[in-house]
């Protein structure tokens, strides 16, 4: 049979005809889905966003296909669902933008709007994955440019169809998890049924329910890769025997006992799990993990004769595969620890996101006692400890310390709070000690501190006139500027420690700062220095409007 | 600023610096992202799209209380379902650090910096 022109009333049949293909196979993609996510989802999901598009071409009785084939681009985006569904609509949004408005279309204008639908799918991701329904998309729109020339629609849906299902077969080649697992690509397999769905109508064929030839094997195979991802311990297995068999049926029990697959499938659900059942008019297939494989094969018989049997015991299986790892008991000491001091509760969160073990809450205005030292060494629990004490004036307590402890100690002297974390991300697990002191040491050396805080009298220091309630600017402990608000301090600041050869600017947000004055910050910080990256976490320190580090 | 894993030959250590890196590999290979966008850079709304080497930039590791949380600024196709899309990457970046590094995370927080309107 022959069409030339397509419109849009047959396109709407075409389209729901796919749809309804689709629908009717949805659980046998689904059991296809092992990529990206292996959550056995993209059939309903692909499912459900054709079923949006399929309801919004319902909704019109135009004759033009732009028109008819804009709405169930437009459904289709409503109603995307997963990666699978969100390509889906990409696909067709691209197809009906290749159709320019037009009323009706021949084979060369088909064939331009598929390739246009592929141009639109890959526009939308960074890096596509080959072996997917993208591959498939652009094989099949290929084939229809290969053969645009026939002028004849239904012709040219046919190449479309046996190139999409060889692109399809190819998926495995192309994608490794594919091939590791032994499946086909599930959105690929989606898309080969909507496009068989639509070849049907043109046919004027209908499709049987359930009949898109999709293999067991594929679909046992799938199973078992999502299985794999759930059982850290052989005694997890609950269902215990894999169960594959063929039931092959026998008029004379039929007759009888109707078979009805989804009857049979409840049956069986109640005996195991990674249930797949798979029939036609004579043979069913059938594949269960269960704990009594010889209930399933009893039911099984009710309906015919057993063949092709295969019943493995997955315990022995999985202990094979985990060897005698059993898990370990919670170890008595680490082997390292960081004790750190710091004030505010924001600093210590910051602090023990970098790996501090112990952070004692103390600084500048409460000094932390040798005692506390010694205590926060005990709870660190480690063999090796490390104290960063972030400020000059603890670095006595810490010395002695770490005299008084059992465990090894070492101080690294960090004399600001930039200075530890630089220090924290220079510590090294699989250093020695002393090697790690050094290396901290050195790390602290290269951060320049830049501190924002309130002068408690007046006085002069530095060569500075500093006024009581006044905000200076401290700089690796020389005081450089004065002003009597925190934010124009905190700017003269900057404009000390930035130099060209800095990279990046850590700012410790302080518990009196608001987040407007530190948002006005960053846009002079960003418009005065283009190159230097900032960062910014809310240290909430008391006493220090701002904690300012330099690298 | 790193994750510990102790097995029965050793301790493994992976920095936030290797989950940010997977994170952000898996973001970009998933469907309707066109970039990553550096979290700092919102200047008058034009997000800057990372570079291949830069891609960490837009992933922000953080660990509290034992618990990871990942947020992703990220840089979406124009005409895509944006909420899927960004569910997507949530499963997808979820899966990828569960299978890679054996780590489960909280959370994976997505901001989307930009819409970009791809040239016909």
């Amino acid at each position: 049979m022959t069409i030339q022109k397509l419109d849009g009333i047959t396109f709407a049949q075409m389209v729901l005809s796919g749809a309804h293909h689709l629908s009717n196979n949805a659980q046998k993609i689904d059991a296809l889905n092992v990529f990206p996510v292996p959550d056995g989802d993209t059939g309903t999901n692909m499912n459900l966003s054709i079923t949006s598009g399929a309801s919004e071409v319902k909704k019109q009785d135009s004759n033009s296909i732009s028109i008819v084939a804009d709405a169930f681009a437009k459904g289709l985006l409503m109603g995307a669902r997963g990666n699978s569904g969100v390509i889906l609509s990409q696909i067709f949004r691209g197809f009906s933008k290749g159709l320019e408005k037009k009323e009706t279309v021949t084979a060369e204008d088909l064939a331009v709007a598929f390739e246009s639908g592929v141009t639109a799918a890959y526009k939308a991701v960074m890096k596509p994955v080959e072996g997917t329904i993208l591959t498939v998309a652009k094989d099949a729109a290929s084939a229809a440019t290969e053969h645009s020339g026939l002028n004849n629609i239904v012709e040219l849906m046919e190449k479309v169809v046996e190139e999409a299902k060889a692109s399809l077969k190819r998926t495995p080649e192309l994608l490794p998890v594919l091939k590791e697992v032994g499946v086909v690509d599930s959105g690929g397999q989606g898309l080969v049924t909507i496009y068989e769905g639509f070849l049907a109508f043109l046919k004027g064929e209908k499709l049987p329910e359930n009949n898109a030839d999709i293999d067991m094997e594929d679909m046992v195979n799938a199973e078992h890769h999502k299985i794999t991802q759930d059982f850290m311990d052989t005694s997890e297995i609950e269902f215990g025997y894999c169960t594959e068999f063929m039931v092959k049926f026998e008029e004379e029990k039929t007759s009888e006992n109707p078979f009805n697959e989804e009857a049979f499938r409840n049956e069986l659900s109640e005996h195991g799990d990674s249930l797949l059942v798979v029939s036609d008019d004579e043979i069913v297939k059938v594949h269960i993990h269960a704990e009594y494989p010889g209930a399933c094969l009893s039911l099984g018989q009710q309906y015919g004769s057993l063949i092709n049997m295969k019943i493995e015991n997955m315990r022995e299986q999985h202990t094979a595969i985990v060897g005698k790892n059993k898990k370990e008991k919670p170890k008595e000491k680490s082997e390292y620890a960081i004790v750190t001091v710091a004030m505010g509760k924001g600093l210590k969160e910051l602090l023990e996101s970098l790996g501090a073990t112990v952070v004692i809450e103390g600084g500048q205005t409460m000094n932390p006692s040798t005692k506390d030292i010694t205590d926060a060494i005990k709870q660190a629990n480690a063999k090796n400890v490390l104290i960063l004490p972030n400020n000059k004036n603890i670095i006595m307590a810490a010395d002695q310390a770490a005299e008084l402890a059992d465990e090894e100690v070492r101080v690294v002297p960090t004399k600001t709070i930039p200075q530890g974390i630089s220090a924290m991300l220079a510590f090294h697990p699989d250093a020695d000690l002393d090697m790690n002191k050094e290396t901290m040491n050195e790390a602290r050396q290269h951060v320049k501190t830049g501190q924002v805080t309130y002068a408690v009298r007046d006085t002069q220091i530095d060569g500075i006139t500093i006024e009581n309630g006044h905000f200076m600017g401290i700089l690796d402990g020389k005081i450089t500027s004065t002003n009597q608000n925190h934010f124009e301090t905190v700017k003269l600041l900057l404009q000390e420690m930035i130099t060209e050869e800095d990279e990046i600017l850590t700012i410790l947000q302080g518990e009196d700062v608001k987040d407007e004055e530190l948002n006005t910050l960053i846009e002079f910080v960003e418009e005065t220095y283009e190159d230097i990256e900032i960062e910014v976490h809310k240290g909430n320190q008391p006493i220090y409007s701002y904690i300012l580090s330099v690298e | 600023m790193s994750i510990e894993l102790n097995t029965n030959d050793g301790h493994v250590t992976i920095t936030n610096d290797v989950i940010s890196t997977i994170a952000g590999g898996a973001a970009v290979e998933c469907y309707g992202i066109v970039g990553m966008a550096s979290k700092s850079q919102i200047r008058d709304g034009i997000a800057e799209i990372l570079r291949k080497e830069n891609f960490s930039k837009g992933v922000v590791v953080r660990q509290a209380n034992d618990k990871l949380h990942i947020d992703m600024y990220i840089i979406v196709s124009y005409g895509t379902k944006i909420s899927e899309v960004a569910h997507n990457v949530q499963s997808q970046v979820k899966y990828i650090l569960s299978q890679s590094l054996g780590l489960s995370i909280d959370s994976v927080n997505i901001y989307i910096q930009g819409v970009r309107v791809a040239k016909d």
